[in-house]
């Protein structure tokens, strides 16, 4: 279940329009400014999935990192229960000069794991991501795609209920977005949470039922994905 | 009755033991994963990177060396080995505030991605550092065989003067990371800054080959104790003086004591400004 009630996500700059934090703000005093979320409000029920629409800006991807807490709530107040696994870039967290091995192991632990459970998870992600010989290899040597693999094999490792998506299964071939798919559907079956966001209307159609929808920090509409989308569309035809 | 109450308390007791040591696990755990992905990251594989850590004080303590003997001409007894003494343990501090210093940077993708304790972030800096640090002791055994110094009983102090050398690391790599943050576009000034200390500290020449307002004013400076310190155990063969470790101690205590919540609370924050 996530509640998030009139969250509110602030970006301060400086007078160089670089972001700065409050502390850094403070010793400044001269900035601006400005609110990448704004009195957003909504509740996710389990075993749905939820997609999130908007133009570049509107605040998707920082809604999907406050739910990932890499951000906190400015304002407001955001309530996420459950084991969340965060895909929010083709990064995915991963550091270019470790092999897909170190960084399977690496991330398991950050993620919650302890090192002998991480470890153990590590051949079962080599399986899942079907890359081969590259598991041994720098991860700055692989393809976008084949990083989203590694991406979303790592983050399987703890088993998550919530599952975050941004743009991510974009950059996928169609036998890992097949994958990625299926995955999804498992986690929503199981009472789980998929929210992803993206332009693919098709793929996000196929992932989420219900649908919300930024603009300019703002939750616009929210609501059945279909009739989310039709009204997002009119709106920026 | 009392035996009930004893009985209710233990059982009160024990699942917060239960907590504390799997929070502690799990501490050293994520401690250890962010140290060796840092190692491979900062220093590569291989041996290359074992032959650097130990050589690289080499050539510090070479240039100190040339600058002491040659132009400043006080050379003094085993100069070589004096200097050691003071250049291993600030390459400790110094490797890891500018570790620290641009840790975020290193770990942007993670910070960007998912959540997990980065307070730790600084203390993984030392820790890295600190194996490095470890090969550089090579440096301080091979001065004593040049200079023909025998190890005294003194050594024994070893232990406690690597801790407090670890957390006076500790303290400014805190301190340091949040310079870091705040003043983004002073970065080289804030590691001169570090830099400085060992040279308005005994690093170039002992504490004892100084005299008066100078002699007093160097003993402020954190690191003078240290330097001194491991003077004692492989210079002098003497034991520790106890202000060069509780004075240090002291300091690193304060400057963790202010800067770890200070960290603690920015690293929300971190996601936004990487």
């Amino acid at each position: 279940m996530i509640v998030a009630r009139n969250v509110g996500v602030r970006f301060l700059f400086d007078r160089h329009r670089r972001v700065v934090t409050p502390a850094t703000a403070r010793l400044r005093r001269s900035g601006t400014e400005t609110w990448g979320l704004r009195e957003v409000t909504f509740d996710m029920e389990p075993g749905r999935g939820y997609a999130l629409v908007g133009p570049s800006g509107a605040g998707k991807t920082t809604l999907l990192r406050l739910l990932a807490s890499v951000l906190f709530p400015d304002a407001g107040s955001l309530d996420v229960k459950g084991r969340v696994a965060s895909l929010l870039s083709t990064d995915a967290g991963l550091l270019g000069l470790l092999t897909g091995r170190e960084n399977a192991l690496h991330l398991g632990v950050l993620a919650g794991l302890s090192r002998p459970e991480s470890r153990a998870a590590v051949e079962q992600v080599k399986e899942r991501t079907k890359l081969g010989d590259y598991f041994d290899r720098p991860v700055s040597s692989y393809s976008q795609g084949m990083r989203a693999r590694l991406g979303l094999g790592v983050a399987d490792e703890r088993d998550p209920n919530i599952l975050l998506l941004d743009e991510v299964h974009e950059a996928l071939d169609h036998e890992f977005r097949a994958v990625l798919e299926r995955r999804a559907h498992e986690i929503v079956a199981r009472g789980g949470i998929v929210v992803a966001a993206g332009h693919d209307h098709e793929m996000l159609s196929r992932l989420c039922s219900r649908g919300l929808w930024l603009e300019q920090g703002h939750l616009r509409e929210f609501g059945d994905f279909a009739t989310t989308r039709t009204a997002y569309l009119k709106a920026h035809s | 009755m009392k035996i009930e109450s004893e009985v209710a308390s233990r059982a009160w007791v024990r699942p917060r033991l239960a907590a504390t040591r799997s929070q502690v696990r799990s501490t050293l755990d994520l401690l250890l994963a962010l140290t060796q992905s840092d190692l491979r990251v900062r220093y590569g594989r291989g041996p290359g990177r074992i032959l650097r850590w130990m050589f690289e004080p080499f050539a510090l303590v070479g240039v100190y060396l040339i600058l002491v003997t040659f132009v400043l001409h006080r050379g003094g007894h085993a100069a070589g080995l004096s200097l050691a003494s003071a250049v291993v343990p600030f390459q400790l501090v110094f490797a890891s505030v500018s570790n620290a210093m641009n840790s975020l940077d290193l770990r942007r993708p993670i910070l960007l991605n998912m959540a997990f304790r980065r307070t730790l972030i600084p203390l993984s800096s030392v820790c890295t550092e600190t194996v490095s640090f470890a090969a550089s002791f090579f440096l301080i055994a091979f001065m004593m065989v040049v200079y023909l110094v025998a190890p005294t009983p003194a050594m024994l102090w070893l232990p406690l003067v690597l801790v407090i050398n670890f957390a006076v690391a500790a303290a400014f790599a805190y301190a340091m990371a949040l310079f870091a943050i705040w003043f983004r576009e002073l970065w080289a000034f804030g590691l001169s800054f570090v830099r400085m200390m060992f040279f308005i500290g005994p690093g170039l020449v002992p504490l004892s080959e100084t005299h008066g307002t100078a002699n007093d004013l160097l003993r402020l400076n954190p690191l003078t104790g240290i330097f001194e310190a491991y003077r004692d155990l492989f210079y002098y063969g003497r034991s520790v003086a106890a202000w060069e470790l509780l004075y240090p101690l002291g300091v690193a205590l304060l400057l963790l004591g202010i800067f770890v919540p200070v960290y603690n609370r920015e690293q929300r924050q971190f996601a936004k400004i990487v």
